[in-house]
């Protein structure tokens, strides 16, 4: 009997521990992996999750051809569909999955690891912001040839430094949420489905979102995608769009969010933290 | 024991008795799975948030082009996006609410095997769900009307015809989330995916927000053969009167209702029939209640 349990812990002896930075890198690529490779393997979501923002998009584009717009337009409709894919796991794979951990039993574990939740959840960001390219590129591939749309980026350095700021921004504000989900129990799926359709309005997803007022504008910048739609629009589309602000002032904006949001996730996932585990929520289920 | 076991057969009732009831409690219980979690400001709120964001990127899509203008597009979009949430809740929400009670709640197994008729269950919280849509399909008719200046006056309105499309249209939405619950049964793994993918689809090809002459001719057969084509086309003809923007311009008003009327109660007996065929495999299968540990 001695031996037999000296054994498993000569192994656990032997396994490599890892400290600091080293730790929080291989625990969020740990927590990466499922998303960029477990996923797919799952065909059925790869295909629900190509296809959903893919069928949206298409409908709106029918109704600019119905409103007999300007070819822009449609451009502008692909470029929101893209975009709703990252919302859509910003909110459903980020906000809301500590609500699917805690219905599967996960959460717990979570909060037991020697890494703690931070690298946890930025390999769920790096993990779900990969999967999501690769399906917002065949949103954007289908619906550039489905309608015969063409892109022409006029300065790709400043396209590639917008997408990547928003990207940060964007994940940055998803953490944000995770940390005010992990107190909702059948409310995180209500509250993640409420975030949809008035975010789509109010960050123009399918249209200049200049069109809402210049201050109206400016008072929904505060979602990433805003800004990010209207500088990657500019470049696209460059004098054409009816532009919010110049696009290095977006940038700017776009990296004062980040940084805001960065420092906002971590102050309220200590605090949302404390807050459960003080009312008993991070096992309730229901 | 004798006397009680005959009392409760009593009390059970029989056929039609036995439907209503198991209906009408059904319906009791999806209203509550839907409205009690949360305080009603709240509810009151996330119900009016998503039908109104969608009618306003619409509207702001419309003014963009129109650049100010208005026209009969306005109308048709304000009741498309109005009478939607019905679909969602009623076709998209039945599903949901035997897959959630399968893999959520786990207690599928538990009221199949009660004494009721299981589609009474599945259809009481079907109308629960469609319930719940009254309120922001009223409120967007009302922006619609105030605020945005649709020709929803009451004395071009055809109640009648309106109502009977309604009455039609919510029975039709019935029939269609009973086949996309007949397709749930046989699946697992994407189970939660697939009436999101039903309902996407159907929002693309029935004429929700924009009329079904925009489509490519070969998708026109296919948006004819969903009843809530012809609803959406008899509600706006009933709504906004004959100066509507039309999905099918060569129908009148009455052969709309009838050709309603046709398709409805062809998806009835199909959605019946699929039902039945779909219970029956998902028991040879034994995966009634088969979890997927999403």
């Amino acid at each position: 009997m001695i031996g037999a349990s000296a054994a498993p812990a000569a192994a656990g002896a032997r396994l490599p521990r890892d400290h600091g930075l080293r730790r929080v890198l291989r625990a969020a690529a740990g927590r990466s992996y499922p998303r960029i490779i477990g996923q797919n393997r799952e065909r059925s979501w790869l295909f629900y999750d190509t296809v959903l923002p893919l069928l949206g998009t298409i409908a709106f584009v029918f109704v600019y051809k119905a409103l007999g717009a300007p070819d822009r337009f449609i451009g502008y409709v692909i470029m929101g569909g893209a975009t709703t894919a990252f919302w859509l796991n910003v909110m459903w794979n980020m906000a809301a999955q500590f609500y699917w951990d805690k219905q599967g039993g996960n959460l717990e574990l979570y909060m037991v690891v020697p890494c703690g939740i931070t690298p946890i959840l930025l390999g769920m960001s790096l993990g779900g912001f990969l999967a999501t390219l690769l399906r917002a590129a065949v949103i954007v591939l289908l619906g550039a040839w489905m309608f015969d749309v063409r892109f022409a980026v006029s300065d790709l350095g400043l396209f590639l430094l917008v997408f990547g700021v928003a990207i940060v921004a964007l994940y940055g504000l998803g953490v944000t949420f995770a940390s005010l989900f992990l107190l909702w129990g059948r409310e995180a799926w209500h509250m993640a489905e409420l975030f949809m359709e008035p975010v789509f309005l109010a960050s123009g997803f399918y249209f200049p979102v200049r069109a809402l007022g210049f201050w109206a504008a400016m008072g929904t910048s505060f979602i990433p995608l805003t800004l990010a739609l209207d500088a990657l629009r500019q470049l696209l589309f460059g004098a054409a769009h009816p532009a919010l602000l110049p696009v290095w002032w977006e940038v700017a904006a776009l990296g004062a969010l980040a940084v805001m949001f960065i420092i906002l996730a971590r102050f309220m996932l200590r605090r949302m933290e404390y807050l459960a585990r003080r009312e008993g929520r991070l096992s309730l289920r229901f | 024991m004798a006397t009680a076991a005959a009392s409760v057969s009593r009390r059970s009732g029989s056929g039609p008795a036995r439907w209503w009831r198991a209906l009408r409690v059904a319906y009791w219980l999806g209203w509550q799975i839907e409205t009690n979690w949360t305080d009603p400001l709240l509810f009151f709120i996330y119900s009016l948030a998503k039908p109104l964001g969608g009618v306003l990127i619409l509207v702001f899509m419309y003014f963009v082009v129109a650049r100010g203008g208005q026209g009969p597009l306005l109308g048709f979009f304000v009741v498309g996006t109005a009478l939607w949430p019905f679909v969602l809740r009623g076709m998209m929400g039945t599903a949901w609410g035997l897959i959630s009670d399968r893999e959520h709640w786990r207690t599928l197994r538990y009221i199949y095997s009660a004494p009721i008729p299981f589609r009474a269950y599945l259809i009481g919280r079907s109308l629960a769900q469609a319930t719940s849509a009254i309120a922001p399909a009223l409120i967007t008719l009302l922006f619609g009307r105030y605020v945005l200046g649709v020709p929803l006056h009451l004395e071009t309105i055809d109640g009648w015809y309106a109502a009977a499309a309604m009455l039609l249209g919510i029975a039709g939405i019935v029939a269609l989330g009973l086949a996309v619950v007949s397709a749930a049964m046989l699946i697992s793994g994407e189970a939660w995916r697939m009436p999101e993918g039903v309902g996407a689809a159907l929002y693309l090809v029935s004429g929700a927000i924009f009329p079904v002459t925009t489509l490519p001719g070969w998708l026109h057969p296919v948006a004819q053969v969903f009843p809530l084509t012809w609803w959406l086309e008899a509600m706006r003809r009933g709504l906004l009167g004959a100066d509507t923007v039309k999905s099918f311009p060569w129908a009148g008003a009455g052969q709309v209702l009838l050709y309603q009327v046709l398709v409805t109660l062809s998806w009835i007996v199909l959605a019946s029939l699929a039902f039945g065929v779909a219970e029956r495999r998902a028991r040879q299968l034994g995966i009634l209640d088969q979890e997927s540990a999403y």
